[in-house]
């Protein structure tokens, strides 16, 4: 309609990369396919069922929109956000609802078909309209159709339905339920509207290595069926409409990531093993189950952190023992006896609310968190331990506890699982009893007292991403402060240095599942001073390998030793780029919004 | 009753966002508020009905009002679509 004549210029918008990779082809708008809605009667009876289906879509529809305007507001500031009340106006506008069940209960006929009778009939007044402005508000008009259509149709209709070809599928956000059902070789690229780079649709999105860019925004409102578009799932953009000149540059991009990752993909089955021998530990780290196999065929020898949070979060009650171990052995039986690390539930500030009536507090991240859950709530504490006990024996399962910051936390949950064990034993129900327990080094106290907690631990996994933030006393979403940010600091590598030294000081080993991990600027740094795993994610893994097959150990020890030499984070990026530009030309590929070009330019 | 002539001098006229402010200035109030252009009038407090309107840059709008609060809401509305112009940058 008028959205095709107003956008055929380029227009970009600025999202969240999720998913690495560029996707170019037709944009495929979820819900694009309501032209399938078909008038039929209904039974007197059902009519008042039928109205209430009506105001429950309408309702859910709002609480979306809710969402995407709380989200563009905090993202994009409040007048960008305004559309969005805009839109809930409509939709609680007596002409639109009102008038739709009027006309339930007058004609009989479906909810769907009536609705889009009353929307439309305004779209086609708009449509008339003089002023070119005016006559674009026929696209707020479709996005409101389109979102309460789609509340209506419900989960019988994922996304994918109906998908001409390949395309870029754009939704407001994508349901679990929805990704699952996608025709994986017609989906060229997922863009939502809302989300964060955890969210299940993100996280789906890159263990099926599809592009994939969320938080758009209100994108869905800009788009026709087929409008083309580029995604990049590295920069966080999206391109409708793009120019010839954007297309080409674009297209020799893509050409390039593809000839490296299929270079890279070579040496999937090989062994991560530097070239005088020396065999890391590489793994991945996952939250949900459809990433194992992706994971696995990518060369990951087993899962080096399961966050098992996912099960707390997704229902106001919490998982029962059942539910948890089904869900773990599912896990455990697709790794096939490769290792894997369970963190025990890592909840804390907003996200544990629900289940345990955490105060408001005024620094959630030195509150209420990780391991400090576990005493006043030992018995969901004690329910995960007993599911993953029974599950160990159908692989090779650690424990791994979060949030560590002091020995006696550890001795307490060695405790608890000791008694669990015992509980198990009384009941003649087999565990694997030789279960090796570690800490999680994510806390200044726990990194400076290593060789303390290794003594009570099989390993150390350090999560580099609070260990900085806790290190640096910078908040990372703060954007006063995030540029201190900074992983490279030498008192976070001291940290990581120390922490590995205590470790293999007491005779146990020392692995990393934090962020760092996969940053290919720290892997020689990283082998360099010893540690024996990375866990990294799940893309990372053929990169981070090709980088281990390609190095000596002990020219990583000098690296390391030169690194830690540095008085500033500026001093070590600059050394490590400089090495890196060096020894991995080949992995740089010159595109403006590649990670590691993009942080040479800074 | 009261009634009140304005022009709407903001470059995109009574779009959707300025559309949606009116009608959020109207449900504060309890008096009936009706905005009529070429003698096509309605529901002040009805987004469908002022997007209806077509009220772009330029045009001539009336307000009608009728209520216990018209004076105050009168004022808020003058307020709205004169002083602040609908907030437009």
């Amino acid at each position: 309609m008028h959205a095709e004549s107003a956008a055929s210029q380029e227009m970009r918008i600025k999202g969240l990369a999720v998913s690495q990779g560029i996707a170019i082809g037709p944009a495929f708008p979820f819900g694009s396919g309501i032209q399938d809605v078909r008038p039929h009667e209904v039974a007197a009876a059902e009519v008042e069922a039928e109205v209430q289906r009506l105001t429950q879509a309408i309702e859910n529809a709002k609480c979306e929109l809710t969402r995407i305007g709380e989200e563009t507001q905090e993202r994009l500031g409040e007048r960008s956000a305004e559309i969005f009340e805009v839109h809930i106006l409509i939709l609680d506008d007596p002409e639109i609802r009102g008038a739709a069940i009027r006309r339930i209960r007058e004609e009989r006929l479906n909810a769907e078909w009536l609705f889009l009778q009353v929307v439309e009939k305004y779209e086609q007044s708009f449509s008339h309209f003089k002023d070119e402005y005016m006559r674009a508000r026929a696209t707020d008009l479709q996005d409101v159709k389109r979102r309460v259509i789609r509340q209506l149709q419900g989960a019988a209709k994922s996304p994918g339905d109906g998908l001409p070809g390949p395309a870029v599928v754009f939704a407001a956000d994508l349901m679990p339920s929805e990704t699952i059902h996608l025709r994986r070789d017609y989906v060229l690229g997922f863009a939502t509207e809302l989300g964060s780079r955890t969210s299940h649709a993100a996280i789906l999105a890159r263990s099926l290595k599809v592009p994939s860019v969320v938080g758009l925004g209100p994108v869905c409102q800009y788009l026709v069926p087929g409008t083309p578009v580029i995604l990049d799932g590295y920069s966080g953009q999206l391109i409708l409409n793009p120019a010839p000149e954007t297309l080409e540059r674009y297209e020799k991009t893509r050409s390039l990531y593809e000839a490296l990752s299929h270079k890279l993909a070579r040496s999937r089955t090989l062994p991560a093993r530097t070239k005088d021998g020396k065999d890391i530990e590489l793994s991945a780290n996952i939250e949900f189950f459809e990433e194992v196999q992706p994971a696995i065929a990518d060369g990951a020898i087993g899962v080096g952190l399961y966050r098992t949070e996912y099960l707390f979060l997704m229902r106001d009650e919490l998982p029962t023992e059942e539910e948890q171990y089904a869900e773990y052995v599912r896990i455990i039986d697709a790794l096939h006896r490769q290792p894997i690390i369970f963190r025990t539930f890592d909840l804390g500030g907003d996200k544990a609310q629900r289940h345990f009536h955490v105060h408001q507090e005024a620094n959630p991240f030195l509150g209420y968190r990780g391991v400090r859950l576990y005493s006043e709530r030992e018995e969901v504490f004690r329910m995960q331990l007993r599911a993953i006990l029974r599950a160990s024996v159908r692989g090779r399962v650690r424990i791994l506890i979060p949030m560590i910051s002091s020995v006696t936390e550890m001795r307490f949950c060695r405790g608890v699982l000791e008694s669990v064990k015992e509980e198990l034993r009384a009941a003649a129900i087999p565990f694997d009893e030789e279960i090796p327990v570690g800490a999680m080094i994510e806390v200044p106290s726990a990194a400076v007292s290593a060789d303390l907690i290794a003594r009570e631990c099989d390993f150390l996994s350090i999560g580099t991403n609070d260990l900085i933030q806790y290190t640096l006393a910078v908040d990372r979403s703060n954007r006063y402060v995030d540029q201190m940010y900074r992983a490279f600091s030498p008192s976070v590598l001291r940290l990581i240095r120390d922490t590995i030294h205590h470790g293999h000081a007491q005779g146990v080993w020392v692995g990393m599942c934090g962020e760092m991990a996969s940053d290919p600027l720290a892997t020689m740094a990283l082998i360099g001073m010893g540690l024996d795993e990375f866990s990294v994610s799940p893309v990372s893994l053929l990169v981070i390998k090709d980088i281990i097959r390609r190095v000596h150990f002990d020219e990583c020890e000098n690296l390391a030793e030169r690194v830690l030499s540095y008085s500033t984070a500026d001093e070590v990026e600059n050394y490590l780029s400089s090495v890196f530009r060096r020894k991995f030309r080949d992995l740089i590929i010159h595109d403006p919004n590649h990670p590691l070009v993009r942080r040479e330019q800074n | 009753m009261i009634e009140k002539k304005f022009r709407i001098k903001n470059k995109l006229g009574i779009h959707a966002r300025p559309a949606g402010q009116l009608v959020k200035v109207a449900t504060r109030f309890k008096s009936a508020i009706y905005i009529s252009r070429n003698g096509n009038e309605v529901n002040a407090k009805s987004i469908m009905g002022v997007l209806m309107l077509e009220a772009g840059h330029g045009s001539e709008v009336i307000i009608r009002i009728n209520g216990e609060d018209e004076f105050s809401a009168l004022e808020a509305i003058e307020e709205l679509i004169d002083k602040r112009q609908f907030d437009e940058e």
